[in-house]
């Protein structure tokens, strides 16, 4: 797709979204089975912060961009997207469309909402007892003790709803002003960066016309600033929905740190929407296939590992949990073409960034490159089921993993970049 | 239908994200998190039986398929029951229990059968393998607290998960245990410990003690109700007013009284509706409600005086119907439900004891100071706007009073500690005022009640 000019407008929302409430009433009615209405008042959403959007900020910087689309919200809307810098904030993403978080839709049951003996679960996870499911994403709940915080294998998803305002709230000027926010920080690489998160939200909608329903769609995309943006202090510009976290973190006006970022798609194949025609994450899948490609067979061999990867090991929820032990085979013992492959594979994540970030960031990963290792499991197609790629540095950590179809019949993919020193731009606690 | 146009539809669906936002916080606020997987998971649910302890477990095939290397391409029952033994001794040698002293436990296996679960909208539907293996401890061994030792397909598909539930002996309620997963610092499989007697579920004299304390601690309105009515208890009533303040243990009399009667009211009811008696519930919360709007008004103006534990016994009536709902959700029979009420019903009533002894001491105190007026009157208002929010809310009028109001419960402990401050603070000013009767004690002696005044 090479338009410039894009269309989070282009699409119009459709009565779909009206209803996307609806189903959020249901829920908090089966939710609150103490008969007494919900409280309303105690979420960040609410919270008053101490983040402005007036400080001083390079004209044209992501920071001024933030300010210019804030000026356009109404004081509602500023207040939802406005909130203090915090982990607790920036730690809420997710791979799962919003209606689907925190014992939404889905029930509560992680795995389904069964139990072994096909009796359903009681609806959003509540416990007769008051017991809680123990959450599949962090080991803070329910976990054995001596769980590193956050160690769980095959978590689904932090199990809190996004912050921030939805892009079906926002008006065609203040989506406008969105637009220009998200190209800023994002790259122009065909395929990649602004690019491809464009096809990502039209695959979005093509879930929602094709089976997804409400729960899915552009409208279901959340942005959110986390703290002032200017040119002093620490702040982070927060976008993401169902398969997709943008989480750019800026100290004094520089790029700190561009994760957690996850990239996943479904359908992952080729498909049609308003006559145009999308493959979104088909260049960093792309890129994966090609460095599989280049390794002999005892390098393959060596980079395999032993286990079956059905998920990403690091997935939304699992922060500072990176494996002590790098595993495959160490890209200091490939050739020059070979490491070229690997650095170009790392790109497609790196050049998600805006174009001078990438490259700063991208020569810093090609200083580890030696110290990198590439590990691979199931074919190396990386299109079945269980197929899974890893690239794990000093400083880098990439995984790609292909699953089973949800809405649709097709497998997709979920991938996740990540950074041993600059996740969340540096900040642990 | 025509189609909205966008403007209108925008405007529209702002509302609706205030809406869902509002509903996602809300949700939040009301239910545990339960974070969906999008990854099929395995279970495992444990259940004590007699001299053992039941395991049923599911578990995906195709991560079945992945860790044990069997071909089960089809999926289908008779492709299990081809490679049953071989499923059947993976599964054995990766489920091995063993006692808090490091014995090993018997498990035997059951039947394989597959079935189709999961959700539409989170895993997709896949099929799944399902058993029950009988887990048998050791004499001797406690058979509610064992490592479970199980690390099947966990062992080999490095991202699974398997999630551990409970189910209670008495009444059936599901509770989390944990989780067997692999660290993704260590990548190795986290050992869990089960505890099933610490699951709170037992529907023994104990758990429902428990409840009991637990529902008038979460129980706002419950809470409100009772202290509401004690408020003036301390007071003389006289030509429609509440006059000064009657002897220490005059009101302590009073006190229990209004606390027994509140209790006896709440028992009957309690009992009936355990029994099965039909309860109409939003009725019976909007009552609730108006008992507390009538009990702050009568802290304001006396409206039945002399007549409060009269009032407390039948309020206590409808209370004991909304408490009845707790017990009716656990299906008790005979026997189990004697003890059930009788505990709840104890626990009910040692947490009601607990804010009374909490409350009370302060309050006999402050009846005797000038300000009690404006205390009781502020108390009884403030309760009396609650009352209303939460009637509009029951009956079917959301609004943001009733909001405030349900969260008042985090503000109790400052409340009676403040009461006790000031309490406290008064009591030391009137012995300085007034120099206290000859016997030197250390504490202020209620009997020997420096004189209290008639606010009017």
């Amino acid at each position: 797709m090479n338009t410039t000019d894009l269309l989070l407008t282009g699409r119009p929302l459709t009565r779909r979204t009206l209803f996307a409430g609806v189903s959020g009433l249901g829920l908090l009615v089966a939710g609150c089975s103490s008969g007494s209405s919900g409280s309303t008042s105690t979420s960040a959403t609410t919270t008053a912060s101490t983040a402005t959007a007036d400080g001083e900020a390079a004209a044209g910087s992501v920071a001024a961009l933030a300010q210019a689309f804030y000026q356009t919200l109404d004081a509602d809307q500023q207040s939802t997207v406005l909130l203090d810098y915090t982990l607790a904030s920036a730690k809420r993403w997710s791979n799962l469309p919003q209606g689907l978080i925190s014992g939404g839709a889905g029930g509560g049951m992680p795995g389904g909402g069964t139990m072994p003996s096909g009796d359903a679960m009681p609806s959003g996870g509540t416990m007769p007892s008051g017991g809680t499911m123990p959450s599949g994403a962090s080991g803070e709940e329910g976990a054995p003790s001596g769980m590193p915080s956050g160690g769980a294998g095959g978590g689904g998803g932090s199990s809190q709803a996004r912050v921030g305002i939805a892009l079906s709230a926002l008006s065609d000027d203040q989506l406008a002003a969105f637009t220009t926010l998200l190209k800023a920080a994002t790259g122009t690489t065909a395929g990649l960066g602004y690019d491809e998160i464009e096809q990502q939200l039209a695959a979005d909608d093509y879930l929602a016309d094709n089976g997804g329903g409400d729960t899915y769609g552009r409208g279901n995309f959340y942005v959110a600033i986390l703290g002032s943006p200017q040119d002093s202090g620490t702040w982070e510009f927060q976008f993401g929905g169902h398969h997709m976290a943008v989480a750019n973190t800026y100290v004094d006006g520089k790029l700190v740190g561009a994760t957690p970022a996850f990239r996943g798609v479904e359908p992952f194949t080729k498909f049609e929407l308003d006559g145009e025609s999308y493959q979104p994450l088909k260049a960093k899948h792309t890129r994966f296939v090609a460095l599989l490609a280049s390794l002999s067979s005892s390098e393959l061999a060596s980079a395999k590992l032993a286990d079956t990867y059905s998920d990403l090991v690091l997935g939304p929820g699992n922060d500072w949990a990176f494996p002590t032990e790098y595993e495959g085979v160490k890209i200091s013992t490939l050739s020059a073409k070979q490491k070229k492959l690997a650095l170009a594979a790392i790109a497609g994540y790196v050049e998600d960034l805006a174009d001078s970030d990438a490259k700063t960031i991208l020569a810093g990963y090609e200083d580890d490159l030696d110290d990198t290792y590439i590990a691979w499991s199931g074919t190396q197609a990386l299109t079945a089921k269980d197929d899974y790629i890893r690239i794990d540095g000093p400083s880098v950590w990439i995984e790609f993993s292909m699953q089973n179809g949800i809405v649709l019949s097709g497998n997709h993919p979920h991938s996740v970049w990540r950074d041993r020193t600059t996740d969340y731009g540096g900040t642990k606690s | 239908m025509p189609f909205p146009s966008r403007s209108a539809v925008r405007t529209r669906s702002a509302r609706v994200v205030v809406v869902m936002i509002v509903c996602a916080v809300a949700w939040l606020c009301c239910s545990p998190s339960a974070s969906a997987h999008v990854v099929p998971t395995s279970s495992i649910l444990l259940e004590v039986g007699d001299g053992a302890v039941e395991a049923t477990v599911g578990i995906p095939l195709s991560d079945l398929e992945s860790a044990t290397g069997i071909d089960l391409d089809d999926e289908s029952q008779a492709t299990i029951d081809a490679h049953a033994a071989q499923i059947q001794q993976y599964l054995l040698d990766h489920f091995v229990p063993t006692s808090d002293d490091g014995q090993t436990w018997t498990v035997d296996d059951g039947s394989l059968t597959v079935s189709t679960v999961g959700n539409a909208q989170t895993t997709g539907l896949y099929p799944q393998l399902e058993t029950v293996f009988t887990l048998t401890p050791p004499p001797g061994s406690d058979r509610e607290s064992f490592n479970l030792g199980y690390d099947a397909v966990v062992d080999k598909v490095a991202t699974h998960t398997v999630i551990v539930t409970a189910s209670s002996e008495s009444d059936g309620s599901i509770s989390a245990v944990g989780t067997v997963r692999r660290s993704t610092v260590t990548n190795t499989v986290q050992p869990l410990h089960v505890d099933l007697a610490s699951d709170g579920g037992s529907s023994g004299f104990t758990g429902l003690f428990s409840l009991g304390v637990e529902h008038i601690q979460e129980g706002t309105d419950h809470q409100l109700f009772l202290l509401t009515l004690l408020l003036p208890a301390p007071l003389v009533a006289a030509a429609r007013r509440w006059g000064p303040a009657v002897s220490a243990r005059r009101s302590m009399r009073r006190i229990a009284t209004i606390t027994l009667s509140f209790t006896l009211g709440h028992s009957v009811t309690l009992a009936l509706g355990a029994l099965g008696v039909p309860v109409p519930q939003q009725l019976v919360e909007s009552l609730i409600a108006v008992s507390i709007l009538v009990a702050a008004l009568h802290a304001v103006r006396p409206i039945f005086p002399g007549r409060e534990a009269l009032v407390a016994a039948s309020f206590g009536l409808v209370h004991g119907l909304a408490f009845s709902e707790a017990l009716r959700e656990l299906d008790l029979t005979g026997a189990q439900l004697v003890v059930a009420l009788l505990g709840f019903n104890f626990g009910i009533e040692a947490m009601q004891l607990v804010i009374v002894a909490l409350v009370l001491p302060p309050l006999i105190l402050l009846a005797r100071a000038e300000r009690y007026q404006t205390l009781r009157i502020v108390a009884a208002v403030a309760t009396a706007v609650a009352a209303v929010g939460w009637l509009g809310a029951r009956v079917g009028i959301a609004n943001p009073v009733a909001d405030v109001a349900d969260r008042i419960g985090i503000l109790g402990l400052p409340v009676i500690a403040a009461l006790w401050a000031v309490a406290l603070i008064l009591v030391l000013h009137d012995r300085r005022r007034s120099p206290a009767p000859t016997s030197a004690g250390t504490h202020v002696v209620f009997s020997q009640a420096t004189g209290g005044r008639s606010p009017e």
